[in-house]
């Protein structure tokens, strides 16, 4: 079997479908246009709003075989993407395609329509049980596909994947399908990874628990996008958005590591006026912006913006006038939807705009630098964030690939030890992002630099901090865990991992043992 | 060795292990563990190790774990199996040695302290990474009564096993006539560097210790003296403190401990309050030519209260401090480097007392002053001290 730029041996084929293997971070010069959706018009006068879903359903004429999409915006507080499935299992609909941003905890019922033969394929993120329980083989037609924020975007812009109804949670909508996430007893924030299907699917959606007066502004979503609007009581729970530990962590481990973290970044020179950074939404990387947060009001230097599942801490810096800007693709807690609101500085984006390789710019190129995690780390640096050692895929990328093949420094922090599972790997289970584009591994035990970074290693070194190879690193961390059993993988593959560019940059399969 | 009680150690804490032991016809082990197929054959490996060890043959052991590392689990079957029968010597064989370690030397770096909790597997679990100049594993206040011989357990089992590269390690004891001879006795065999007593009130103590030291290192094959810590936590402990430093030529430190001194005395836990007592230790310890350590700074949260407080006990001439959370490490050994003027002081007196050794002159002054043995002495110290806090000490040897 070829392997491809990352080592990984990729079928030729899958389902029947060619797969292109992973040749470098940018090596793909992409060809020909955008795909199309089809012409329509409206006549002034005609009515959007349907009374259910089911109606809805009809009206679009979904049909077995076809593509849903849905955005994630409400993240474990979705409710949409379930009820859209049991009303296509009422209504005798089959072999969908699930085509979300992301699944969360909450979907977990999803696994049984996928039993039952509703669901027959799922391309996107599947956070927790639904990616258990594709994992264990056999419940898919074809193997999962896993984009970044940014591939997604791109794969429904190039036509790779053509949706065939878009469903879109809008906490806001008017009569004529103008929708946005950011008012509502419901709002969730931006729903703008939306945008790309309200543009590309044959038919369009809105489904609201907040139908205003037209016209409804912002309009994320557009009039001229939408066919229908439906009402329902409730359109999601804005609860939900907060998932995981969205709070600076009081692990003294993690604070160490968020600590050099930072240090690492001051002793970059990136801490000055003007910087651009992504805070990630995980104990670590709160922990490690709050810190750069302090180093910023020290020097007393702003920055120009920050990116990243946005929080109340970002917000704080908005506030406190250490930041010019926001650039919020999504909500990762209630506060942050609220400050959508009231901050002119506060601004909506769409994964195309920070994250689509087929584009002329992302906002991820203009980061100097970003706080991204992981499950491994490996001794090329590369990084898992989708399976854990178990060979378990419990984790969508989110915008990893993008921010780390954008930032000028990426800094994975991670500690070497988790739940007795080591993280750093000869090599990782899954390949996620490349070493190519990674430049710090930042554990408890140290700070790794990649070593196609030699400046940053002088940088680092200057400054006394513990600069230390993966591999010492790594033994260290298993003299105190001990030897592991490995999973075995047999041949079943149960899901691709797409490079941004869309490309396969690892596959993951079926656990077949333990060794 | 026959179980005799149904018995359980540990707890379901993340990094530790629960484990439960009967009477049984023969050997049964079952495990529950966190992560699955990944450890459970190892941990069955260490329990039937342990299990052997012990000559036990029949029992029922039950194993639920939250991601312990071996040393855990094979100090929580031990805890377990100790409860279940009536313990005896057969708990107190030298473990293999699993860690180089080296003695410290007497004078060494001592600037903080970071006790952490001995029945605390999660907090244990990381305890080699953090940054203090010595880690004290403690037995004592942060034990419950009932968890004191899982404690020594796993700190024996922590002792052994972890690398704590240059750092010092200590333990903290309970006092001698309330469980502090069982901490030695089992501690003792993970080869510590030094041992803390808390609660120091009279030399006598103190030389008793020094006994019982001087006989398990015998006993054990410790390559190397054991130092010891008396804590001064008490009014007729700063009374003492001149006789108790010098007890002992083990003792390299005298601590004082702020909580329990101004609990006794009635006091406010305020600078001015406790100066007495701290001038006291300080006194003591430079008269006996050890050095002295401050109380723990028990508020976490309030960074600048710290390194007010360890700034101070500097100025007053303490060596180091005590840390009860691992973040507060960085900012003693902050509070503690010495000022700029400090350093230029004492590059200026070696760099005289280098060059009239060179010369083959006796005296030598700097700025003035008589350079004698103490204020070279103190020079050098100044010197390692700005090293080990990074400063700028290039010329200086």
């Amino acid at each position: 079997m070829p392997r491809n730029a990352v080592g990984r041996e990729i079928p030729e084929e899958v389902a029947g479908k060619p797969l292109r293997p992973f040749q470098g971070a940018f090596a793909t010069v992409p060809e020909g246009r955008k795909a199309a959706p089809p012409l329509k018009t409206i006549r002034p006068g005609e009515e959007k709003v349907l009374p259910s879903l089911e109606e809805a359903i009809r009206r679009v004429e979904l049909a077995d075989g076809m593509t849903i999409s849905f955005h994630h915006c409400f993240r474990d507080g979705d409710l949409l993407v379930l009820r859209v499935v049991e009303a296509c299992a009422r209504l005798g609909i089959k072999d969908l395609r699930l085509f979300p941003t992301a699944l969360f905890p909450c979907h977990e019922p999803l696994n049984r329509y996928i039993e039952e033969g509703i669901i027959t394929r799922i391309e996107g993120s599947m956070n927790g049980p639904v990616g258990a329980f594709v994992s264990g083989g056999g419940k898919l037609a074809e193997p999962a596909v896993l984009r970044s924020h940014g591939g997604r975007w791109r794969a429904v812009e190039c036509g790779e994947v053509h949706i065939d109804v878009a469903f879109i949670a809008a906490p806001t909508a008017d009569p004529y399908g103008n929708a946005n996430g950011m008012w509502g007893p419901n709002a969730c924030g931006p729903i703008s990874f939306s945008v790309v299907d309200s543009w590309y699917a044959d038919k369009v959606i809105v489904v609201t628990d907040n139908l205003v007066p037209y016209p409804a502004i912002p309009a994320t979503i557009e009039q001229g996008y939408v066919d229908f609007v439906v009402t329902v009581d409730q359109v999601g729970d804005p609860a939900g958005i907060a998932t995981g530990t969205l709070r600076i962590t009081r692990s003294p481990t993690q604070l160490r590591i968020a600590k050099l973290a930072a240090e690492a970044v001051v002793a970059a020179g990136l801490v000055r006026e003007g910087m651009g950074f992504q805070a990630g939404a995980g104990g670590i990387s709160l922990a490690a912006t709050d810190f750069v947060a302090k180093e910023m009001a020290r020097r007393g230097v702003k920055a120009a913006f920050v990116m990243g599942g946005v929080t109340r801490f970002l917000i704080g810096m908005l506030r406190e006038g250490l930041v010019n800007t926001i650039l919020d693709g999504q909500a990762f807690d209630v506060g942050a939807v609220e400050a959508l609101r009231e901050h002119p500085r506060h601004a909506i984006i769409t994964p195309g705009f920070y994250a689509d390789y087929n584009s002329r710019g992302c906002a991820t190129y203009m980061l100097d630098f970003a706080f991204l995690g992981g499950t491994e780390v490996d001794y090329n640096f590369n990084v898992n964030v989708n399976t854990h050692s178990d060979g378990q895929l419990l984790h969508g990328i989110g915008g990893h690939q993008d921010v780390a093949s954008g930032a000028k420094v990426t800094i994975i922090t991670i500690p070497t030890i988790r739940g007795r599972i080591p993280t750093i790997r000869e090599e990782v289970t899954t390949v996620t992002t490349p070493g190519e584009v990674v430049d710090l591994v930042v554990t408890e035990r140290g700070i790794a630099v990649n070593p196609r970074r030699p400046d940053l290693k002088e940088d680092l070194e200057r400054a006394g901090l513990p600069v230390r190879s993966l591999e010492e690193m790594k033994i260290e961390a298993e003299r105190l865990v001990g030897k592991a059993k490995r999973p075995m993988f047999g041949d079943e593959i149960v899901a691709l991992i797409q490079w941004r560019d869309g490309t396969v940059i690892d596959v993951v399969r079926k656990v077949a043992g333990w060794q | 060795m026959e179980l005799k009680y149904e018995a359980v150690c540990g707890s379901g804490e993340r990094s530790d292990a629960l484990v439960r032991v009967r009477p049984a016809e023969a050997l049964a082990i079952r495990i529950s563990s966190k992560t699955g197929p990944m450890y459970e054959e190892r941990i069955r490996e260490v329990a039937e190790e342990v299990l052997q060890g012990l000559g036990i043959t029949r029992a029922e052991v039950e194993i639920c774990e939250q991601g312990a590392y071996d040393h855990v689990i094979r100090a929580r079957l031990l805890g377990a199996l100790f409860r279940a029968g009536d313990g005896g010597e057969a708990f107190r064989r030298p473990a293999p040695i699993a860690v180089e370690r080296r003695g410290s030397p007497r004078g060494r770096l001592r600037r903080s302290r970071l006790y952490v909790p001995g029945n605390n597997a999660r907090a244990l679990a990381f305890v080699d990474t953090f940054g203090s100049d010595c880690v004290v594993l403690d037995l004592e206040d942060s034990v419950p009564p009932a968890e004191k011989d899982a404690a020594r357990f796993l700190v024996r089992e922590v002792l052994s096993t972890l690398d704590f590269g240059d750092k010092e390690v200590w333990v903290r004891i309970n006092p001698l006539l309330r469980g502090g001879r069982e901490d030695l006795g089992m501690v003792l065999l993970g080869r510590p560097h030094g041992i803390c007593l808390p609660k120091a009130e009279s030399p006598v103590e103190v030389a008793e210790l020094a006994g019982l030291l001087y006989e398990l290192e015998g006993r054990y094959g410790i390559p190397w003296m054991v130092w010891i810590m008396p804590i001064i936590e008490s009014p007729r402990g700063a009374f003492a403190a001149p006789e108790i430093a010098k007890a002992s030529e083990r003792v390299v430190c005298l601590a004082f401990g702020a909580e329990d001194y101004s609990a006794e005395v009635g006091c406010d836990r305020s600078w001015e309050a406790l100066l007495w007592a701290r001038s006291q230790v300080v006194a003591a310890a430079a008269t006996a030519g050890i050095q002295a350590s401050d109380a723990v700074f028990p508020d976490i949260e309030d960074e600048d209260g710290l390194y007010r407080e360890a700034r101070r006990a500097k100025e007053l001439g303490f060596d180091g401090k005590g840390a009860i959370h691992p973040l507060q490490i960085e900012m003693i050994h902050r509070a503690l480097a010495p000022t700029p003027e400090e350093v230029e002081w004492a590059k200026g007196v070696v760099s005289a007392a280098e060059e009239a050794e060179e010369k083959g002159m006796g005296a030598v002054a700097y700025r003035g002053k008589m350079v004698d043995r103490p204020v070279l002495l103190r020079a050098k110290r100044v010197l390692e001290l700005a090293r080990a806090a990074r400063m700028e000490v290039e010329d200086a040897a």
